[in-house]
C-alpha cells in the first residue's frame, strides 16, 4: 500500500531505490527522474482528517434528525429528506388561501384558446330515461372537456336518476382517454318538496305555470349558487331533454361574445302533426301589448307565453326561424328560454338570477332575461340556429296516437286475414292447378297410349271423343270451389288471385258441357 | 500487501467546530421545515377537498408529489338536504361564511375577527377588493395578516379557508373619503357598484356547505366576540345588529358614541308615497335631509341598558353587519344594482328577500362599532 509516493512504476520496490530489482546497482550515469525515497508520515494526512470530521458531523446530523423526529411531525421531516419525491399519497399540505382576479374571467369570443372555464348547469328531476341521450351529447362536445365544470341538481326524484348519473360521470372521469375527463363535477341533491308533477300535461297546463316556474327558478338558483366559482368565465344552462344539438354549440354561441345568448329551440313531430314545431316560446321580444297587460296584473302574477290566457303579441324567436337562414343572425330579445342558455359568468356574478318571485311580471328564465336587460346586459337569440328538443307526446297526442295505433292494428289484422284467406285460396286452387297438370300428363299419356294402340292395332274405328277421360278428371275441380265459398270481404281479392282457378273452372265447365 | 492501518493519531477536532456544525444543522433544518406550510389537525384534513377545483369554502390538498399523471377531479356529491341552519350553529357545526367588501384595510378589523369565539375551523372568510392603488395596498396588508394567522398562528386562530377576490370593474368614485362617499348624487352609482361587488363575492363563494352568511364591513372594528352565536340564536332569515360609531365629543370633552348605519329601517307611508311618484330608475335614500322619508330607523331605537336580545322587524337593512341564512341567498335574494322597488343594494336586498318570503329583523340594543375617520 503506497498511497503517498507517486511513481511511474509501482513495480519498483522502495528498498532498492538506487538499483534494479535484480539487486545490481544502477549505473551512476542513469538518468534518474523518479524520487523513489522513503519518507515516513509526519502528520495525519489532511484528507483523512477531513473524512474523520465528516463522520462526526454525520453523527451530529443523525442525532439532530432523531431529535427532530420527536420534536417535529413526521411528515415534513420525511419529505425533507426525500425532497418530496417519495411522499406517499396521504401526505399532503393544506392550502387554505385562494386568490382570484375576476378581471381574468371576463369571457371572450374565443374562450377555448384562452382556456376559459365553463360551468355547465343541468337541473334534473326524474330524468333517468333522458340521461343516456344527455351523456352522448356530453361525450361529443368539442369544447375542451377539462375546461368544462359540470354541476347537476337532482331534486325530488323518485327514479334512479342519481345513481345513473353518478355511474356515468364516474365512468367518464375514469376514462383512459384524458380528453374525455371533465373538470370539477358536483352533484347537488336538494328536495324542494315539489307537489307539481313533471309529466307533460301538468307541466304545460296553464294553471300550474306560475308556481311551477317559481319552483324551477328556485332550483336553478340553488344549483348556480352552489356551483359557481371565481374561476368561471361562462355559464351554460342545458336541459337534459335536448335531442339534437351541434357538437360545437358552446363555441358557436361563444363566438357571438354576448352576455346572454340562446339558440332557437324546435322539436321534431310525427308526420301526422306536421313534421316539426317551435318548442321554446320563452325567447321573445317585449311588446307594447304585453307591457300594457303587465300593468293590469297584480304584483305576484306571472305572465307565461304560449297560452291563450295571455295574448301578448310578442315576436317569438321560435316563429322567426328560416331553415335556410344565416345561423349567425342575431336578434335582440327580452325573455329567454331555459333549454340552452350561454351566459357570461359575470352576468350571474353581478346578481342576475332566475327570479323565484314575480319580477316585472315574469319568473324563471323569462325573468332572468328581463333582469339581465335591466342591468344593461346584451341578451340575444339566434333565430336560424336551431337545436331540437325531444318530442314528448301530450295527452291528446297520446290519445290520438292510441287511436292511430288501433287503426293501424285493425288494418294490420285485416291485412293478415286477407293474406291468410288468399293463401288458403291459393292452396286450394293451387291443388287444382297441380291436379290439372297431373291430369294433363295423364291425359297425354292416355292419348299417347291410344295413339300407339291405334297405330299398333290400326285404326278400325275413328274416335269421336279423344278427351273424354281427361274431361272426367277435370270435372272434380269445379266441384271443390263452391264448397269453399269466399267471404264477402274477400270476394274482390279472390277475383284477382284466383284467376287461374276461375279459368280452370270455366274451362272445366266448358269441357264438361262438351262431354255431355 | 502493506502495513495494516495502525492506530493513527488524529489531531483532535476542536469542540468549537462540532458545536458550530451542529448549530448550523439545526439552523438549516429549522428553516427547511419552518418554511413549509403548517400542519393541520386531522379533522381539518378530513374536510379538505382533494382537488383545487372545489368549493372555495373548504381548503384543498396541495399535491406534494411532482411525478405522475394528475388525476381528474372526482365526482363529488353534496347533499344540501343535510345542511342545517339552526339557532345553535356551534353545536351543529354549521359553516359560516364571513363576507367583506374591502377598500381599506384596518388592523382593528382583523384583530376583532380573530377575537370571534365561534370555532375558526368553521369560518370561511371572503374578501373582494377593487383593482386600484388603494385596493392593491389593502390587498398587500390583508395578505400579510392572513399569512401571519394561517401560517404562523396557533391552529385555533386559523380560519377554515380564505378567499381573496379582485373586482373586475373599477370603483366609480376615485376617492373612498367619507365626505365624497356620502354625497347624495354619488350614492346611486356608488351603491350600484357596491351591490355588484357584494354579489360577485357572494355568488362565487357561497358553495354547497355554507349555513350562514355574515356580512361584515371592513370598517367594523369592534363587535362582541360572540357575535355569530348571538345573532344566529334568534334564528331569523336576516338579522342586523345596530351599528354605532365611537367619536370624541368636543362638547362633553370625552369619548362618546353615535348611531352610524341608517339603512336599517321600518317602512313609512311617506316613503311609500314618495316612491310611488318616482321615476322607474330612481331610488329612495335614507339619512338625507332633502328626502324626508319618516321611516322608523333602528339606529334611533337604541335604549341604554335594555335587553340586547330585543327584536324588531325591518323592511330595509344595512350591510355593515348582517347575518343571513344561506338559503335566503340560495333562493336568489341578492343585492340589486338597479332600482328594485326604488331601493338599491342592501335595502333592495331586504325587499327582494321579502318577495321570496323571508322577513328581516333587527336588534336595536345589540351594538357593533364602525371605524371613525
Amino acid at each position: 500500500m503506497l498511497p503517498f509516493t507517486s511513481s511511474g512504476s509501482k513495480v519498483v520496490p522502495r528498498h532498492h531505490v538506487s538499483g534494479y530489482s535484480n539487486g545490481y546497482p544502477r549505473a551512476g550515469n542513469t538518468f534518474e527522474i523518479s524520487p523513489h525515497r522513503f519518507q515516513p508520515r509526519g502528520t495525519t494526512p489532511s484528507h483523512r482528517r477531513r473524512r474523520r470530521l465528516l463522520v462526526r458531523l454525520g453523527g451530529i446530523v443523525a442525532i439532530c434528525a432523531l431529535f427532530g423526529l420527536f420534536v417535529w411531525p413526521r411528515g415534513s421531516l420525511f419529505s425533507l429528506f426525500s425532497f418530496g419525491l417519495l411522499s406517499s399519497g396521504d401526505d399532503f399540505q393544506l392550502e387554505t388561501v385562494r386568490y382570484y382576479d375576476l378581471s381574468n374571467v371576463q369571457g371572450t369570443a374565443r374562450g377555448w384558446e384562452r382556456e376559459e372555464r365553463i360551468l355547465l348547469c343541468v337541473p334534473l328531476r326524474d330524468a333517468e330515461s333522458h340521461l343516456p341521450m344527455f351523456f352522448s351529447h356530453l361525450h361529443n362536445f368539442t369544447y375542451p372537456h377539462h375546461l368544462i365544470d359540470l354541476a347537476f341538481l337532482v331534486s325530488d326524484s323518485k327514479d334512479r336518476t342519481l345513481q345513473v348519473l353518478v355511474d356515468n360521470l364516474e365512468k367518464i372521469q375514469a376514462d383512459e382517454d384524458d380528453v374525455q375527463h371533465y373538470g370539477e363535477i358536483s352533484i347537488i341533491e336538494k328536495d324542494f318538496g315539489q307537489k307539481v308533477n313533471q309529466d307533460v300535461e301538468s307541466r304545460h297546463g296553464f294553471a300550474a305555470q306560475a308556481s311551477r316556474r317559481k319552483l324551477m327558478a328556485q332550483a336553478r338558483n340553488w344549483l348556480l349558487s352552489a356551483a359557481l366559482r371565481p374561476y368561471h368565465s361562462w355559464v351554460y344552462w342545458r336541459d337534459v331533454d335536448v335531442e339534437t344539438a351541434p357538437f360545437t354549440i358552446l363555441e358557436d354561441l361563444m363566438r357571438h361574445n354576448k352576455d346572454v345568448i340562446v339558440p332557437n329551440v324546435w322539436r321534431p313531430l310525427p308526420d301526422w302533426l306536421g313534421g316539426e314545431q317551435p318548442y321554446d316560446l320563452n325567447s321573445w321580444q317585449e311588446s307594447d301589448t304585453a307591457l300594457a297587460l303587465a300593468e293590469t296584473l297584480d304584483e305576484d302574477a306571472v305572465i307565461v307565453e304560449g297560452y291563450a290566457e295571455y295574448a301578448t303579441w310578442r315576436p317569438h324567436l321560435a316563429y322567426l326561424r328560416d331553415p335556410y337562414g344565416d345561423p349567425d343572425m342575431e336578434m335582440e330579445i327580452d325573455g329567454v328560454g331555459g333549454v340552452s342558455i350561454l351566459a357570461k359568468a359575470g352576468v350571474f356574478r353581478s346578481g342576475v338570477h332566475f327570479p323565484a318571485f314575480s319580477f316585472e311580471k315574469h319568473a324563471e328564465t323569462e325573468g332572468f332575461g328581463k333582469m339581465a336587460r335591466r342591468m344593461q346586459y346584451s341578451v340575444v337569440g339566434l333565430p336560424h340556429y336551431t337545436i331540437w328538443h325531444l318530442y314528448e307526446p301530450s295527452v291528446d297526442d297520446i290519445k290520438h296516437m292510441e287511436q292511430m295505433e288501433q287503426e293501424r292494428l285493425a288494418h294490420e289484422q285485416e291485412e293478415k286475414e286477407k293474406a291468410e284467406k288468399a293463401k288458403k285460396l291459393k292452396e286450394s286452387f293451387g291443388d287444382a292447378t297441380s291436379q290439372w297438370e297431373k291430369d294433363k300428363t295423364q291425359m297425354q299419356d292416355i292419348a299417347m297410349k291410344e295413339k300407339k294402340n291405334e297405330a299398333l292395332a290400326g285404326s278400325k274405328e275413328q274416335s269421336d271423343k279423344p278427351d273424354h277421360p281427361a274431361a272426367e278428371a277435370l270435372a272434380k275441380a269445379p266441384a271443390k270451389a263452391p264448397a269453399k265459398a269466399p267471404g264477402k270481404a274477400q270476394r274482390e281479392e279472390m277475383a284477382e288471385k284466383a284467376e287461374n282457378g276461375e279459368k280452370v273452372e270455366k274451362k272445366g265447365r266448358a269441357q264438361e258441357a262438351e262431354g255431355k | 500487501m502493506a502495513r495494516p492501518m495502525g492506530p493513527v493519531r488524529l489531531k483532535k477536532t476542536s469542540p468549537l467546530t462540532l458545536v458550530l456544525g451542529g448549530a448550523l444543522c439545526i439552523f438549516i433544518l429549522y428553516f427547511l421545515i419552518g418554511s413549509s406550510t403548517p400542519d393541520f389537525s386531522a379533522s381539518r384534513k378530513a374536510t379538505a377537498a382533494s382537488h383545487p377545483l372545489s368549493p372555495p369554502t373548504s381548503p384543498f390538498r396541495k399535491s406534494t408529489s411532482t411525478g405522475g399523471k394528475v388525476k381528474p377531479p372526482p365526482v363529488t356529491r353534496y347533499n344540501l338536504n343535510n345542511v342545517t341552519i339552526t339557532h345553535n350553529p356551534l353545536e351543529n357545526r354549521e359553516n359560516i361564511l364571513i363576507l367583506t367588501p374591502m377598500a381599506r384595510f384596518y388592523q382593528a378589523y382583523w384583530d376583532n375577527l380573530l377575537k370571534l369565539t365561534y370555532s375558526h375551523e368553521l369560518i370561511t372568510l371572503g374578501f373582494i377588493l377593487p383593482k386600484n392603488k388603494e385596493g392593491n395596498a389593502a390587498t398587500t396588508e390583508l395578505q400579510k395578516q392572513i399569512a401571519k394567522t394561517q401560517q404562523y398562528g396557533p391552529e385555533k386562530d386559523r380560519f377554515k379557508s380564505i378567499i381573496i377576490l379582485r373586482q373586475d370593474f373599477d370603483p366609480p368614485l376615485p376617492s373612498q373619503d367619507e365626505g365624497e362617499r356620502h354625497k347624495m348624487q354619488n350614492q346611486k352609482v356608488r351603491r350600484a357598484a357596491m351591490a355588484k361587488a357584494r354579489n360577485s363575492l357572494l355568488f362565487t363563494t357561497l358553495g354547497p356547505s355554507t349555513s350562514w352568511v355574515l356580512w361584515l364591513d371592513a370598517d367594523i372594528i369592534e363587535t362582541p366576540p360572540t357575535l355569530i352565536q348571538d345573532l344566529a340564536f334568534h334564528d331569523k332569515p336576516l338579522i342586523a345588529p345596530n351599528c354605532f360609531q365611537r367619536y370624541y365629543n368636543t362638547e362633553k370633552k370625552a369619548m362618546d358614541e353615535r348611531a352610524y348605519d341608517f339603512n336599517n329601517w321600518q317602512d313609512s307611508p311617506t316613503a311609500q308615497e314618495l316612491a310611488s311618484k318616482m321615476g322607474y330608475d330612481d331610488i329612495l335614500l335614507e339619512g338625507y335631509a332633502d328626502m324626508a322619508t319618516y321611516r322608523a330607523l333602528m339606529a334611533y331605537m337604541y335604549e341604554e341598558g335594555a335587553d340586547i336580545h330585543h327584536e324588531v322587524p325591518l323592511d330595509g337593512v344595512g350591510g355593515t353587519a348582517l347575518l343571513v341564512k344561506a338559503d335566503v341567498h340560495r333562493d336568489g335574494a341578492m343585492f340589486p344594482a338597479f332600482a328594485f322597488y326604488h331601493l338599491i343594494e342592501t335595502e333592495g336586498f331586504a325587499k327582494m328577500a321579502k318577495r321570496l318570503g323571508w322577513q328581516a329583523a333587527g336588534l336595536p340594543n345589540y351594538k357593533v362599532y364602525h371605524y371613525n375617520e
